[in-house]
């Protein structure tokens, strides 16, 4: 076939209908001019009429070959068909609204789902050569892992030249910004210059790091984030030259960084990490190495050559660190760690059993309503139509159905991707970026067309099956009998599917319940917590930052709505990332502890109860004697290891940080006081053992304000800020949160996947809810006759009812034991995500059973009075 | 009937259409069925109306084109005529038919 004739024939189905009309008036005037010419043979008119259609061959014939010869018939069928299909969804609104939206919701669930693993797991992280960037980790134990001092850093900078192209370390900061109207915080990263080696990102403006830029005595500069220069310059192009300050200090901006996955971090500014003379220490490890890999180097072969480094250097090193082992991590797994991608995996297993919910639905619809259309079928077939026209036919019906639930389900993936969104952006790595792009909408169209092909097959074979005679013979009863078997297998398999899934929400739940039950040892109702960073320059000394702490208790003692105020190095209920040791006179076994520094109101304000001895009070200055206070986990350490029965009034030695300054002192200290441990680990983790001292005692820089207030704590922001204004006006306060948030922050990795199976698992019960009333339903209507006689017969409407129900509850019961052995073998890859909820909860599995018996009753119950409510002199008139 | 019909060899209708076209100028569908019914002595069996799907495809490959004209009674009928790709594929075609039947009569003579 030449192109040209192609491209005709294309064009003839766009003009299908005029060419009919041309056709049909060709073949009149054809016969007519045949006729004439008959008659003008001196045949009668009668014969002439005949003679011309003898001569013309079968009209109908001639028609078709002349549709086949002008385009292309399959299309031409399909077209129609589609247009069939689409006139019959618009005949029966009720049906394609139901179907289409158990479509839509199976799909939109499956769709933003994969957005979300798409995103976290398949995308390639945006960095160029990311599979290059890997953490380097010192690990005292094996899964333990530790940050690296200066001297060590610099030591596997100057010899790693065999395993990394580059290598940088940092360390998290946070800046006070100057501006307009009061100073902003904002957080950066010290990065030694070799960082945008590491991590290659493009400038929009200016240039990063070059190597003088970390040597001491260089020029303050920084470099910024795109996102950064937005919010905070307003995009300014001239930005290069405006010499922001930060911290007091005029900083050159080197470069702004191109838009990109940095915008989504936290990190609005570099800055080079100039070391010190104090932060050359072996024993103090503060820093986060990153390096790139050399190409061709596998991940382990770093691992071995770092390690002969790490060996060869153990004499430099103090004597309880020698036999220390080097950890090398993939950037990948690091922003992926396991927990995450367990919960990803578990939660795209669950949309899968809703798809495959919504997909037995829709089988069983389609089943419904090709058994309602046996007879049409059986007439079209007994009409000639081919076995196969009517199975493409079913098929494109079938298939306009599920692009249709499929286009509305991007819609519910839409809708679930904007209201998930504030959760996504803290729960996943800043690399991933959500949303429908191409990727994505492939795979709705790759979904939607499986749905319809798993849906559609069955049924139209089912269907186009059908014994013609007997189909036409049997009146209006249809196919229906053949399907009911079938059908209630459906619904059965639906119903142990939706119990696998029912069972993993009520696990989740209660491993929910038992977190928010969990005792946090801290009061979280109106405190408000906030970040705030002395800058070097005006706060060069521990002595004035002591005078800053007494000066914010004093202000805001006074201010309007603030009952209680304290400060704090960590937040409550965070993680404490600094270890420290303890020294127990005549014993050699140290104590690791975590180390936290804190005013005289903190415990107060978080209403964390003194057990014994005291809290701190503002007697605990600098040159006061020095104390602190412990918590339960570590008396009980202390009893253990420091046989120390009652360690109040003992004096240990503990190992304290200095101000800014990276030195550790070993000063003595009392223990005066024992607290109830307010939670540092997240759930399921052990508490560790903490220590408290006076932030007079031992100043820190870096701070975390938290203020109880009256009712309405953010309400009482606008005072907070004005009395720290008025202590020292050029500090910003930074991440400001409620202590809920703070809380939830702690609980969000364990609460998240409760949250997200919970509604998909509410999906499946309501898809099995769908299914199993349109089964019903539909057995009801096709026995309604049945069901007449029975009642013409004496029964009572309560025993129809009791039937149906009885009906109903039988498929739910089969259901149930395929379903608990799937809860058995399926609910145990959630194990990991569960906090002290064994996945085999008999109460759990009872109360998934339960409610699959209501919804069992619920579903039943409509048409169960429908049919109770049936008159039979109508019914058996209806003669169907 | 007496006389013996064949049926159109296949794939020469086209060639009996162009060729038809060729000598007899435009012409409606109803004059080429019933031109070639004269011209082969009703030695032919054709449906008459087979020639309107051929038509189609003739004038989809380019090479006869429609004018709407009036029939005899008085309807408005398309009239069909060659155009020069039409005539260039009508000596082609005749040539091969040409070339066919010479090697179809070798044949046959040298195996006699």
């Amino acid at each position: 076939m030449t192109v040209r004739r192609a491209l005709e024939r294309f064009a003839a189905l766009a003009r299908r209908r005029r060419l009919d009309r041309e056709l049909e008036n060709e073949i009149l005037a054809h016969l007519e001019l045949a006729e004439r010419d008959a008659m003008a043979r001196g045949l009668s008119p009668e014969e002439a009429r005949r003679a011309a259609r003898l001569s013309f061959g079968g009209i109908e014939q001639i028609k078709e070959a002349h549709r086949d010869r002008r385009s292309f018939r399959w299309i031409e069928a399909l077209l129609s068909d589609l247009r069939y299909g689409i006139a019959s969804m618009l005949r029966t609104p009720g049906f394609t609204a139901v179907v289409a939206g158990v479509l839509a919701l199976g799909t939109g669930a499956n769709v933003a789902m994969f957005s979300v693993a798409d995103a976290v797991l398949l995308k390639p992280i945006p960095f160029e050569r990311a599979d290059r960037i890997v953490r380097v980790w010192e690990a005292p134990r094996p899964g333990v892992e530790n940050a690296t001092s200066t001297p060590d850093f610099l030591d596997w900078r100057r010899l790693g030249g065999t395993v990394f192209d580059a290598l940088s370390a940092e360390q998290p900061i946070a800046a006070a910004l100057t501006g307009k109207d009061g100073a902003t915080r904002l957080a950066g990263k010290a990065v030694t210059a070799d960082y945008f080696r590491v991590f290659v990102a493009k400038t929009q403006l200016g240039r990063t790091f070059r190597p003088e830029d970390d040597s001491p005595g260089a020029a303050p500069v920084i470099v910024l984030s795109h996102a950064a220069w937005q919010s905070e310059f307003g995009g300014d192009p001239s930005i290069l030259h405006r010499h922001p300050i930060l911290d007091g200090v005029a900083h050159e901006v080197l470069g702004v960084l191109a838009p990109g996955a940095f915008d989504r971090g936290e990190t609005k500014f570099w800055k080079p990490l100039v070391f010190t003379p104090d932060q050359q220490v072996r024993d103090i490890h503060w820093l986060t190495v990153f390096g790139r890999l050399q190409g061709g180097l596998s991940v382990a072969q770093a691992g071995e050559r770092m390690q002969a480094i790490y060996d060869a250097l153990a004499e430099t090193r103090p004597a309880d660190t020698r036999n220390w082992k080097i950890a090398i991590v993939p950037l990948a797994r690091l922003l992926v760690g396991a927990g995450l991608e367990r919960s990803i995996a578990v939660a795209l297993g669950a949309v899968a059993l809703v798809l495959l919910i919504a997909c037995a639905n829709t089988v069983n619809l389609l089943l419904a309503k090709a058994a309602s259309r046996g007879r049409e079928l059986a007439v079209r077939a007994a009409l000639g139509a081919s076995r196969g026209r009517l199975v493409a036919q079913l098929l494109t019906e079938s298939m306009v159905l599920c692009l249709l639930g499929g286009a509305a389900g991007i819609a519910v993936a839409r809708l679930l991707i904007g209201a998930a969104r504030p959760m996504l952006a803290t729960s996943l790595p800043f690399t991933a970026e959500v949303n429908l792009d191409l990727r994505v909408l492939s795979f709705a169209g790759a979904i939607a067309l499986g749905t319809a092909l798993a849906a559609g097959v069955f049924p139209a074979l089912r269907a186009s099956l059908g014994d013609v005679a007997g189909t036409l013979n049997r009146a209006g009863r249809g196919l229906s009998g053949a399907h009911a078997g079938l059908r209630r297998a459906i619904v059965t398999g639906e119903v142990a599917v939706s119990l696998v899934l029912v069972c993993g929400a009520l696990l989740l739940l209660r491993s929910l319940l038992k977190i928010e039950e969990l005792e946090t040892g801290v009061r979280v109702e109106n405190v408000m917590t906030m970040s705030v960073d002395l800058p070097e320059g005006a706060y060069p000394t521990p002595e004035r930052a002591a005078i800053f702490y007494d000066a914010v208790a004093r202000r805001l003692s006074t201010a309007p709505g603030v009952s209680h105020a304290g400060l704090s190095t960590q937040l409550p209920l965070r993680w404490i990332s600094n270890g420290e040791g303890i020294l127990i006179p005549g014993i050699r076994q140290q104590i690791m502890v975590r180390f936290k520094r804190v005013d005289p109101g903190y415990f107060g304000t978080l209403g964390i109860a003194v057990l014994a001895g005291r809290g701190i009070t503002p007697r605990d200055r600098d040159g006061a004697g020095r104390v602190m206070v412990i918590n339960q986990a570590l008396a009980a350490r202390l009893a253990d290891v420091g046989h120390m029965k009652d360690p109040l009034g003992k004096v240990v030695r503990v190992s304290t940080p200095g101000y800014r300054e990276k030195r550790v002192f070993l000063p003595e200290v009392e223990i005066v006081g024992l607290i109830r441990s307010e939670r540092v680990a997240s759930p399921g983790q052990p508490e560790p053992p903490v220590v408290y001292v006076p932030l007079a005692q031992a100043p820190s820089p870096e701070l975390k304000l938290l203020v109880r207030t009256g009712a309405g704590a953010a309400s009482v922001m606008p005072a907070i800020r004005e009395a720290i204004r008025d202590v020292d006006p050029a500090l910003p306060l930074g991440d400001v949160a409620t202590m809920e948030q703070v809380r939830d922050a702690t609980l969000a990795g364990s609460r998240r996947p409760a949250g997200l199976i919970g509604a998909f698992a509410g999906v499946a019960v309501l898809l099995a809810v769908i299914g199993l009333y349109g089964v019903l339903s539909h057995t009801v209507t096709l026995e309604r006759r049945e069901i007449g006689i029975r009642m013409a017969l004496g029964a009572r409407a309560s025993d129809v009812l009791l039937s149906v129900l009885r009906n109903g509850l039988s498929m739910v019961a089969v259901g149930l034991v395929p379903g608990l052995a799937g809860a058995f073998a399926l609910t145990r890859v959630m194990k990991n995500l569960l906090f002290e909820v064994s996945p085999l909860d008999p109460s759990v599995l009872a109360a998934a059973c339960a409610s699959m018996v209501v919804i069992g009753l619920v579903a039943g119950f409509v048409p169960a009075l429908r049919a109770a409510r049936l008159d039979p002199v109508e019914t058996l008139r209806e003669e169907g | 009937m007496s006389k013996q019909q064949s049926e159109v060899p296949y794939g020469t209708l086209d060639l009996l259409i162009l060729r038809v076209l060729e000598a007899m100028g435009p012409l409606h569908g109803y004059a080429v069925a019933r031109r070639i019914e004269q011209v082969s002595g009703d030695a032919l069996q054709l449906s008459q109306g087979s020639v309107h799907p051929a038509l189609i495809r003739l004038e989809q490959e380019g090479w006869i084109r429609t004018d709407w004209g009036v029939s005899e009674t008085n309807r408005k009928v398309k009239f069909y005529s060659l155009t020069k790709a039409g005539k260039k594929q009508l000596a082609v075609e005749v040539a091969n038919w040409e070339k066919a039947t010479a090697l179809v009569a070798r044949f046959l003579e040298a195996l006699r």
